[in-house]
């Protein structure tokens, strides 16, 4: 599907959104650490949660937590055949940091949806010399042919109370574009962290909500 | 019926429980670890960390004769390790059932060959079955205990790195457990029988007066199982035809595992026939699904192993001809290649980018605070000829340390050392890197070795006491097992004075200078040299927090790039240059404090924060 904007939350906004052979391609994408996987988690669990829909998720192999890129695909729909996403057919890219969200650009459908953290991680290999840090990241994005949506989710995260629910304030971000309500997105989070930062999580997605809107 | 999204490993683990498996044994290995870390999960399993995949197969070989379920995990790598019980209990077959689940990493994600596993099913004649997505993984588990005891005789699970490492929706089919959730901790199973233990002399002991005639029934089981093939794909339990619909229809695709998800997702409309079951193969099911389609392809990753048996029994098939002998064949592959071949595909017309590749890579670097970090650079430093070995010190075989000159296979390091020293050695020396796990797995033989043929090697022991490249499992060298129970470490040091080294120093991995003297001092001794370093792990078991940070005085800061080339992620350029050279920060969040760039920096603008 092609960036189709639903917030209505309507019990059958997903029968609607989810018509035979309709799938939504959604990949997130970060550095190791940032809490991509968590992120992936909650959206499928999200689709999960809601029923009726087939959901496959797959994730970047390799030694992911040692600060490398990392990327998770999540695809949803009435039936789902392969678990990852074939190139230029992503339909929403949730990037977690400017160069990853750079890097992954191409594939993002026409008129897809690049919703992008303003936070930047220069890699160690920066300093070599033979690759520079693309610093104007946003900016070469928002070239026209896809939507952009920036926002700063580390500063978001702060106000709300803690950096380490960026993620979520991005999932928030992202939760307005799918046709899932709050209360199944809700439930999803609190599968998927501690029950002591539930709050704090559910603070992150509604602050989330509200920026990506 | 409740959906539950899993990986295709903790559905492989489920399906075992459920089927009653009692014993779990594997060394870890990416794809396959999730197996083993999810069936120890059960409380009522028993499952370990075994110190390598040999000794993982025969444990729960042995757990099989002794009359229980039993299951053993590996990577392609790993079943090259254990293949010597793998094909032997081809030939003993079993008693309880006993499964064996090996992951492929076509691709390469993190193995270092990309061989085609379904081979270890002719090799051996052990029956293979390969599951496509997670249902299936629980499914086919199943069915591998109660076919290996029907057949008396080891099971195959073989599984691509998409299908271990994808999560997919599994539906439970039976009581056990039912209800139970996703949690395989607060599950019960009624307790699994225990067939009485086997000792048979005449089916166990493999001396040729017994061996031969276990061959010839060998390959009357094999005549069986090709039966059970044709029976269950006829069935439809092991293997799916689906017609096609359209312009498409009369285009048949014959597949397995990932590659027949991939075949589905290019071509939908196409008639497909997806196997279950690989070894033996239901010819005589796939000449059926031939006759109903006018041009057959044959989708398969890395080596054309169904083309070859179906050319051989007469089928007229397009395989290798189209798609890629190497790598995972993604759908966009497979409708790349079915383009090629002359078909007339939208979605897959033309080539399209999956990403911006001048975008700066962010390859896996070695950690803050990392252990291996020190002693790469006193190597570096003294620019000697590195063996290394399997292990996250590979990372420092690319810039910026870039000093390791050979990472093959596990155990390789001081055998090849030894060679290299044996044909002269190098001018400035040599050294083997190694880490705890991998000396533990297969490298005290290779230090037996050399000490007994009198070689002067010298072993660097890099013992963060863990295994930490798949995610932190426990060895032979920790105080806990994977079950949890308290057990004695192995004194890595006392293992070589018995193995008979002589010159053994432990280093602290922090101390730079420490390190190039160590390094020095095992290269002068008559004989063979361990060094060991004695720093754990910055990640696993848990994060280290590390010691106060350290920060970069800017104004004595020379840009001189010392710093720069320890590859730490926590050091990064400024907009400040000196010379032309971008002056250095360190990140006080991340940073843990090893010192080791305070230690390099010579005009001594990094100090300990609030030492400034």
């Amino acid at each position: 599907m092609n960036g189709k904007q639903s917030k209505s939350a309507a019990p059958n906004a997903c029968a609607v959104h989810y018509a035979d052979g309709v799938v939504d391609d959604i990949m997130v994408v970060g550095v190791g650490g940032q809490g991509v996987i968590v992120a992936a988690a909650v959206i499928a669990d999200t689709a999960l949660l809601h029923g009726d829909l087939e959901v496959k998720l797959s994730e970047t192999r390799g030694m992911s937590q040692r600060g490398g890129s990392v990327s998770s695909h999540i695809r949803i729909g009435k039936t789902v055949v392969a678990p990852s996403i074939s190139p230029g057919e992503v339909d929403y890219l949730l990037a977690f940091e400017q160069a990853e969200g750079l890097r992954l650009a191409p594939s993002v459908v026409p008129g897809g949806v690049a919703i992008v953290n303003l936070q930047q991680i220069v890699p160690p290999l920066a300093s070599q010399g033979e690759f520079a840090y693309p610093f104007d990241a946003v900016e070469r994005m928002d070239d026209g042919s896809r939507r952009l949506i920036a926002l700063d989710g580390n500063a978001i995260a702060l106000e709300v109370g803690d950096l380490k629910v960026a993620g979520i304030v991005l999932v928030g971000a992202l939760s307005t574009h799918l046709p899932f309500d709050v209360a199944t997105w809700r439930e999803a989070l609190a599968r998927n962290v501690p029950p002591k930062w539930k709050d704090l999580n559910f603070a992150a997605f509604a602050a989330g909500r509200e920026a990506g809107a | 019926m409740d959906a539950h999204l899993m990986l295709g490993n903790e559905a492989v683990a489920r399906g075992a429980w459920e089927a009653g498996v009692r014993v779990a044994a594997a060394y870890p290995g990416t794809p396959s670890t999730e197996i083993v870390t999810s069936l120890a999960r059960y409380d009522d399993v028993y499952a370990e960390w075994s110190t390598n995949e040999k000794v993982a197969y025969e444990v729960a070989f042995g757990a099989a004769m002794g009359g229980v379920r039993a299951l053993t995990a590996m990577k392609s790598a790993g079943a090259s390790v254990a293949a010597d019980p793998l094909i032997s209990s081809v030939y003993t077959g079993v008693n309880g059932g006993l499964v064996v689940c090996l992951a492929g990493d076509p691709g390469m994600s993190s193995g270092m060959t990309e061989q085609d596993d379904r081979y270890f099913g002719r090799i051996s004649s052990m029956p293979m079955l390969e599951p496509a997505d997670s249902q299936e993984c629980y499914e086919y588990a199943k069915r591998a205990f109660a076919m290996s005891e029907e057949f008396d005789v080891p099971v195959m699970v073989r599984l691509s790195i998409q299908t271990a490492h994808q999560k997919s929706i599994v539906r439970f089919d039976g009581e056990v457990g039912a209800g139970g959730g996703d949690d395989p901790v607060a599950l019960r199973r009624p307790v699994p029988e225990r067939r009485p233990p086997d000792r048979k002399t005449e089916k166990y002991c493999l001396l040729p007066k017994f061996s031969r005639p276990l061959h010839r029934s060998l390959l009357e089981r094999v005549e069986r199982l090709r039966a059970y093939a044709e029976a269950s794909a006829a069935s439809g339990e092991l293997a799916r035809a689906e017609p096609g619909t359209g312009a498409f229809a009369r285009i048949g695709i014959v597949s397995a595992g990932a590659a027949a998800i991939s075949a589905k997702e290019a071509l939908p409309e196409a008639s497909h026939l997806k196997l279950g079951m690989i070894h033996p193969l239901p010819i005589e099911a796939i000449r059926e699904f031939a006759a109903t389609v006018d041009r057959l392809f044959v989708v398969e990753e890395l080596e054309p192993y169904l083309e070859e048996q179906l050319l051989a029994a007469g089928i007229a098939c397009e395989g290798k001809r189209w798609f890629p002998q190497w790598g995972e064949l993604t759908p966009v592959r497979v409708g790349r290649g079915l383009v090629a071949a002359g078909l007339d595909l939208p979605r897959w017309a033309e080539e399209k980018a999956a990403e911006d590749a001048s975008v700066i890579p962010r390859p896996p670097v070695l950690c803050t605070g990392c252990p291996h970090r020190g002693m790469a650079t006193a190597m570096k430093k003294l620019d000697l000829d590195v063996h290394g070995d399997i292990g996250c010190y590979d990372l420092t075989t690319l810039p910026p340390v870039s000093h390791m000159h050979s990472a093959v296979e596990m155990g390789a390091s001081i055998p090849m050392e030894q060679g290299f020293t044996r044909a002269g050695g190098s001018e400035k020396g040599s050294i083997a890197v190694i880490g705890d796990s991998t000396f533990l797995h297969s490298g005290l033989t290779g230090l037996l070795n050399a000490v007994h043929q009198r070689t002067n090697v010298t072993v660097l022991i890099q013992d963060n006491s863990i295994t930490a490249m798949t995610g932190g499992q426990t060895n032979a060298g920790n105080v806990r097992t994977l079950a949890g129970a308290q057990t004695k470490p192995v004194d890595i040091a006392a293992i070589c004075r018995a193995l008979g080294v002589e010159h053994i120093e432990s280093v602290d991995p922090y101390d730079y200078e420490a390190c190039v003297a160590a390094l020095k001092a095992g290269h002068a001794f008559d004989g063979p040299a361990v060094i060991i370093t004695n720093r754990p792990c910055m990640l696993f078991p848990s994060k280290l927090p590390g010691d106060a940070h350290y920060v970069v005085d800017e104004d004595v800061c020379n840009a001189c790039q010392q710093c720069m080339k320890l590859g730490c992620p926590s050091l990064h350029h400024v907009e400040a240059t000196h010379k032309g050279r971008h002056k250095v920060a360190i990140d006080s969040e991340t940073c843990t404090g090893c010192s080791l760039c305070a230690q390099l920096c010579k005009p001594g603008a990094i100090k300990k924060a609030g030492d400034a």
